[in-house]
């Protein structure tokens, strides 16, 4: 498959899992692709759901929540 | 989430530009599959243009905002599982169709209050800027107007005109 178009997407990452988990795949080399813009907070409860729509707003042409 | 993801739908953004999953810290794998497959799933769904979502995003953040909703999702465990101030328990059916018939009038309103904007309008050209019913539209107008967040300004000839009241 052509690969031209590569979505923007915001991703908040739980400081105590998902980051990790993405440090993990980080240090284990998986690879993925580069389309995630990571905002870390401290709890993904912390995440109101308005930021989803802020996000959107803004441009991000999908969000996603790791908890 | 689910409020969320019904008022994407609603906004006709499309729910599955949100996803909510969850990775624990062993799981690098499962991380760099979800970002693949849903990174993917994005890419499909093609570039989202805000400018097109407007009214429908500054409406659906105007519910998420608003406190009826707000109080609706934090009362969610007290009102199912334990009791309201009554002694009511309510079972979680119901109460699902409570919150989505909430979420529906909450964002009519919004679309309604985006569509007023600065100049008077009539209920006509509130439906044509909203696509909503005419008849839904004036039902919600009074619900606005009730609430003291709009407020029937004059007759332009024979159409009656409503504004935003300062909050």
């Amino acid at each position: 498959m052509q690969e031209t178009y590569e979505p923007k997407i915001l991703a908040f990452l739980c400081n105590w899992c998902a980051y990790a988990g993405a440090d993990l795949a980080g240090v284990s080399r998986f690879q993925y692709p580069p389309s995630i813009r990571v905002i870390r907070t401290m709890c993904s409860g912390r995440v109101d759901p308005f930021y989803v729509v802020e996000g959107l707003q803004n441009g991000y042409d999908g969000v996603f929540v790791f908890g | 989430m689910p409020v969320v993801k019904q008022l994407l739908d609603l906004a006709a953004v499309g729910s599955s530009r949100l996803q909510l999953h969850w990775v624990s810290a062993a799981e690098g794998q499962l991380f760099a599959d979800y970002v693949t497959e849903l990174s993917d799933l994005i890419g499909k769904l093609g570039p989202f243009k805000p400018a097109d979502f407007k009214l429908e995003l500054a409406a659906a953040a105007t519910v998420l905002k608003s406190t009826r909703i707000r109080w609706l999702i934090g009362m969610d465990r007290q009102i199912t599982e334990r009791e309201n101030v009554y002694h009511e328990k309510v079972d979680p059916e119901t109460y699902q169709k409570l919150v989505s018939q909430a979420v529906v009038e909450e964002y009519q309103k919004g679309l309604i209050l985006e569509a007023i904007g600065d100049k008077p309008q009539s209920v006509r050209e509130m439906a044509d800027k909203t696509g909503l019913p005419v008849y839904t539209v004036s039902l919600r107008l009074n619900d606005l107007e009730k609430a003291g967040q709009a407020q029937f300004q004059g007759f332009e000839g024979t159409t009656a005109k409503f504004v935003l009241m300062a909050a």
